[in-house]
C-alpha cells in the first residue's frame, strides 16, 4: 500500500500489529501519513490487536506534522483500546523524538522483539 | 532595521536566585583553572571568550517587550515602535527618556499582541506616560485594549490612576488583512489562536527589511491546515520572533489549549516560509538559564536535522539583545 510517496508494509503478530512506513515525513507527506495510520488503526481494531507498533527503521526523519500525526493516531487508537508504540528509530529520528520530548509520551523500543506483549 | 529585546520571558517576570548566581561563579572558577587575571577587564574578556551564555550571562526575566527601530519611508515620524507592554517596558521607558533628552521624538507607536497581564503589566511603570510632551498611540487588534489598560490602574490594583498619566495617550484598533503605514514601517496583523485571541505583527521598513512578532500563538493539532496562513505571513522574512514556550510534546498533551507553541513548530513554519532567522521567545518562567540554553541548542540541532533548503539561523532572545537586520 502507498500513502503519499511513503511505502507501507504491515504484519500482524497476534495482538500486535506492526506497520512499516518508508520515506520522509514532512509537510508534503504528513497528511497522507496520518490518514494511512488511521486506516491501520481500523484494521488493527478489526483484528482484535491491542498494540500497534510503528516501525520507524525506514523513516528518514519526521517534522512536527508527522509527530503530531502520531499524536492524532494515538488518540484514535485509544478509542479502540489500542496502544501505539514506536520501534527502531534511526539516529536522526531518535534525536527528533528526544528534542520534541516525544520520547516522554510514546514508548520507544530498539527492536520489535523488545515490545512487551503477553502474546509474543 | 534593528530589533531590541527588552523583555523575553513568558507569563511571569522572574529573577535569579542567589544559588543560581553562585553556580555560575563556581562554573567560571572551574573554567579559569587557576589562571591569574591582571584586572576585571581581562577577567571579563576571558569570560566572554570561554564561558557559555548560561554561565557568563542570563536570558533575563522581564516579560514581553520588543522595540523595532527603523528609519525612512513616507510615514516616518521619528517615533519609537514597541511591541507589547510587559515588564521589560520599564527599562525601555528609562532608555527612551535618555534618548529623548538627546533629541529623539517623544512619540511612541505601541503594538499589542493581546491584553494578558504579562503583556501589559509594564505600562503603569512606563515613565514616558508621565511626560506631558509625549504622545503614545496604542495599536491593537483588540477593541477592548483601553479597558484592559485602565482596569489595571484602578485603585484596587494600582495607586496611580490611568487618568493621572500626563502623556497624550490614544488607542487605535487595527484589522488583519490591511496594510498600515505607521511611523517608519508598514504594519500587518494576523489573528492567532490564544485565549481572548492574540495577533501577530509584520513590520516592513522602507528597505523591505521585515520582522515578525508572533507570540502567545498556539498552532492547534486539529487545525494543521490553518498553518499555511502563518507560512504565508512569515514568507522570506528576515527575522521571525516566535513563542517557543513549550516542548512539542507538552504543547499537545498536558499543556494543550494553554495558548502557546514550541520550538519545533516554529522551526517548521520558518523552514516552510523560507524565513532567514528565528528568535526563540516567551521563555518558560520555570526554566533556568541552563534550561533555556539547552532548548536553544536542541532547536539549532532540530533545524539542521530537518533542513531541506537554505539554513535558518536560530537565535535565542534574551533581555538586552539587539539584532541588526
Ligand atoms: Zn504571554
Ligand atoms: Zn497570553
Amino acid at each position: 500500500m502507498t500513502g503519499g510517496n511513503l511505502v507501507w508494509t504491515a504484519q500482524a503478530r497476534d495482538t500486535l500489529r506492526v506497520v512499516s512506513p518508508a520515506g520522509r515525513i514532512d509537510e508534503s507527506t504528513a497528511t497522507a501519513f496520518a490518514e494511512h495510520l488511521a486506516q491501520e488503526i481500523e484494521v488493527a481494531a478489526g483484528d482484535g490487536a491491542k498494540q500497534l507498533a510503528i516501525d520507524l527503521s525506514l523513516i528518514d526523519y519526521m517534522s512536527s506534522r508527522g509527530l503530531r500525526g502520531l499524536t492524532l493516531a494515538q488518540r484514535k487508537s485509544g478509542d479502540h483500546g489500542i496502544t501505539i508504540v514506536l520501534v527502531q528509530p534511526n539516529d536522526i529520528m531518535r534525536e527528533i523524538l528526544a528534542i520534541s520530548r516525544y520520547d516522554m509520551v510514546f514508548k520507544v523500543y530498539d527492536t520489535i522483539e523488545l515490545v512487551p506483549s503477553g502474546a509474543l | 532595521m534593528k530589533v531590541r529585546f527588552w523583555g523575553t520571558r513568558g507569563s511571569l517576570p522572574v529573577a535569579q536566585k542567589s544559588s543560581a548566581v553562585r553556580d555560575k561563579i563556581a562554573a567560571a572558577l572551574v573554567a579559569a583553572d587557576g589562571r591569574r587575571f591582571a584586572d576585571t577587564a581581562e577577567a571579563a574578556r576571558f569570560a566572554d571568550d570561554t564561558l557559555d551564555f548560561a554561565t557568563n550571562g542570563t536570558y533575563g526575566g522581564a516579560t514581553s517587550c520588543v522595540e523595532i527601530e527603523a528609519v525612512g519611508g513616507p510615514s516616518d515620524d521619528g517615533a519609537f515602535i514597541v511591541c507589547d507592554l510587559g515588564s521589560g517596558l520599564r527599562e525601555f521607558g528609562l532608555n527612551a527618556m535618555a534618548r529623548c533628552a538627546a533629541g529623539h521624538a517623544r512619540l511612541y507607536h505601541v503594538f499589542l499582541s493581546h491584553l494578558h497581564w504579562d503583556h501589559i503589566m509594564g505600562f503603569p511603570f512606563f515613565v514616558p506616560a508621565f511626560d506631558p510632551g509625549a504622545k503614545i498611540v496604542i495599536h491593537s487588534g483588540h477593541p477592548d485594549a483601553e479597558t484592559a489598560l485602565r482596569r489595571q490602574q484602578e485603585e484596587i490594583s494600582f495607586p496611580v490612576a490611568f487618568d493621572w498619566l500626563r502623556a497624550d495617550i490614544s488607542f487605535r484598533t487595527l484589522e488583519p488583512g490591511q496594510r498600515y503605514p505607521i511611523g517608519a514601517v508598514t504594519v500587518e496583523l494576523i489573528a492567532q489562536h490564544h485565549s481572548h485571541v492574540s495577533y501577530g505583527y509584520k513590520f516592513t521598513d522602507a528597505d523591505g527589511k521585515c520582522a515578525i512578532y508572533s507570540t502567545d500563538s498556539e498552532h492547534k493539532i486539529d487545525r494543521m491546515d490553518g498553518e499555511s496562513a502563518f507560512v504565508d505571513f512569515f514568507t522570506e522574512c528576515d527575522l521571525v520572533i516566535c513563542d517557543t514556550m513549550y516542548s512539542l510534546a507538552d504543547s499537545i498533551s498536558m499543556k494543550e489549549d494553554w495558548g502557546h507553541s514550541s520550538n519545533v513548530i516554529a522551526i517548521d513554519l520558518c523552514h516552510e516560509a523560507r524565513a532567514k532567522r528565528l528568535a526563540l521567545f516567551h521563555h518558560e518562567p520555570t526554566y533556568s538559564d541552563a534550561d533555556i540554553q539547552r532548548m536553544h541548542r536542541e532547536s539549532i540541532r532540530y533545524e539542521e536535522l530537518t533542513r531541506e533548503a537554505a539554513p535558518l539561523d536560530v537565535i535565542c532572545a534574551y533581555d538586552g539583545l539587539t539584532v541588526e537586520i
